[in-house]
């Protein structure tokens, strides 16, 4: 898996194809956050634009290889493991991604408000949790789930705004909770986000194999 | 490795490409299997390699090292043949120096090492098939399914590729081939199979080894024979080497073209 996940990670990177969502994210918060803003709404704020930039980057990671390299690949270390490692690497730079986003929130936003390491755990739990939520859309509005282009990113776009918008979503509670003003951390909605993102996962892994 | 009853069929009233498909794939067997465009070959190799899932049936005792050839390699991978290759071979689960070491192996082999520094995209149908190759020779592979793998190869890359396959039967590996040339490989595949109407049906069946070829060749000093075949050394120094009619043209191209060359002293055909 480890080998896996290093070939996926390299051809991501390689590829260049990380470098829009990346930008979006950027300017994401270049639009929405000043220095000095309050620190708790701003995470809130950055950890919502990681869903769907989340959702694109692991719909990258699930396109970035040809089908030819791809049944190379599957044949040498199954086709679950292969779509796996495509998911967790999308994941990973969509939290690496959302991480740099708060830590620069923490740094930037305004001194007073809540301590320190009580903004910065709250905003971990709800970039981790917003990545989730963005890499279960994605991996559901990607193939093998759903491979006409066109409907994918259409989907991938209205999934991730009903992940924010829903009551009850995941995303929207831990993002909800830091624009009031709270820094409780969203345990329930970090282990909604975590099984949704196993179900939507280890569909698409199950889909993987069924359908080559 | 063996197929029982396997069925496969794309979408829930699609219909079947294969059903009843049930083969038996011994370690060191080198299997052929034909048929027409669009027959379901292509997606019984994909069932074999584990690449796809029968809708029904089972496949059980898959080696666990498996490597599949597409027949086009259109990689459009950012990534260099070496690093490509690197990543493979740890997919494989070789060490990362193992992994280099062997992919600058088969890179030579296959007459490509000038290119291991060059972009995937870059290369040529040609070339990229030839990494195509080596992806997959690099692991040793318990079960080696090529897919018209010689497709778009060079004529000494073919060759080399023939080799490669005797090696790795002689080694134990099962390997399960389809090629529209009828005389790859002729003589050489211990089953011969053909995709009918979505079943499989074996060609010859209870054929035996069929006529027999011995080349007696000295080689240079240290030579040992191509592997993959019955070699007997001589006395008077040498070998005997004993090989299926159909294969006897190209043991005798291989042995003449290889540098320095063999010496052959006599062939003469077995009953």
């Amino acid at each position: 898996m480890t080998a896996l996940l290093r070939y996926q990670g390299a051809l991501l990177l390689r590829s260049q194809r990380w470098l829009a969502p990346v930008l979006l994210y950027a300017a994401f918060l270049a639009v929405g956050f000043r220095p000095g803003d309050p620190v708790p709404d701003s995470l809130g704020y950055s950890a919502a634009a990681l869903v769907p930039v989340t959702a694109w980057l692991v719909r990258t990671c699930l396109s970035v290889e040809p089908d030819a390299a791809r049944d190379c690949a599957a044949a040498a270390a199954g086709p679950v493991r292969v779509h796996a490692a495509a998911l967790l690497t999308g994941l990973g730079w969509g939290a690496g991604a959302g991480g740099l986003g708060a830590v620069a929130v923490l740094l930037l936003g305004a001194r007073e408000g809540p301590r320190l390491p009580t903004a910065a755990l709250a905003g971990a739990a709800s970039v981790l949790v917003c990545a989730l939520t963005g890499a279960a859309v994605g991996a559901l509005c990607a193939r093998p789930l759903l491979r006409a282009p066109g409907y994918a990113v259409a989907a991938a776009g209205l999934g991730s705004l009903l992940a924010l918008v829903t009551a009850g979503s995941p995303a929207r509670v831990a993002v909800s909770g830091l624009v009031g003003g709270s820094v409780a951390l969203p345990l329930g909605a970090l282990a909604g986000a975590a099984a949704l993102a196993c179900a939507a996962g280890a569909a698409a892994c199950l889909a993987a194999a069924r359908r080559g | 490795m063996r197929l029982d009853a396997v069925g496969r069929r794309y979408g829930v009233r699609g219909p079947w490409v294969l059903r009843g498909v049930s083969l038996e794939l011994p370690p060191g067997a080198l299997v052929r299997v034909e048929g027409r465009n669009g027959g379901g070959k292509s997606t019984l190799l994909r069932l074999v390699a584990g690449i796809d899932t029968p809708t029904e049936g089972s496949i059980t005792g898959r080696p666990r090292r498996t490597a599949y050839v597409p027949e086009r390699f259109p990689a459009a991978l950012p990534l260099t043949a070496q690093a490509y290759l690197g990543h493979l071979g740890r997919v494989h689960g070789l060490t990362r120096a193992e992994a280099a070491r062997r992919a600058a192996q088969w890179l030579e082999r296959f007459g490509a090492a000038g290119h291991a520094r060059t972009p995937l995209a870059e290369l040529s149908k040609g070339t990229s098939q030839k990494v195509a190759v080596a992806q997959a020779l690099l692991a040793g592979p318990g079960l080696l399914v090529l897919d018209e793998a010689w497709t778009g190869l060079d004529v000494p890359a073919r060759a080399e590729l023939d080799r490669a396959v005797a090696e790795r039967t002689a080694a134990g590996g099962t390997v399960l081939f389809v090629d529209h040339d009828p005389a790859r490989l002729a003589g050489a595949p211990d089953r011969h199979y053909r995709v009918e109407g979505g079943a499989l049906e074996p060609v010859r069946p209870g054929a035996g080894p069929g006529p027999r070829v011995r080349i007696e060749a000295a080689g240079p000093p240290g030579a040992v024979p191509p592997p993959g075949l019955a070699a007997e050394p001589l006395p008077a120094g040498g070998f005997r080497l004993t090989v299926p009619a159909g294969r006897s043209d190209a043991v005798l191209r291989e042995l003449l073209t290889a540098h320095p060359a063999w010496h052959i002293r006599n062939v003469s055909d077995l009953p």
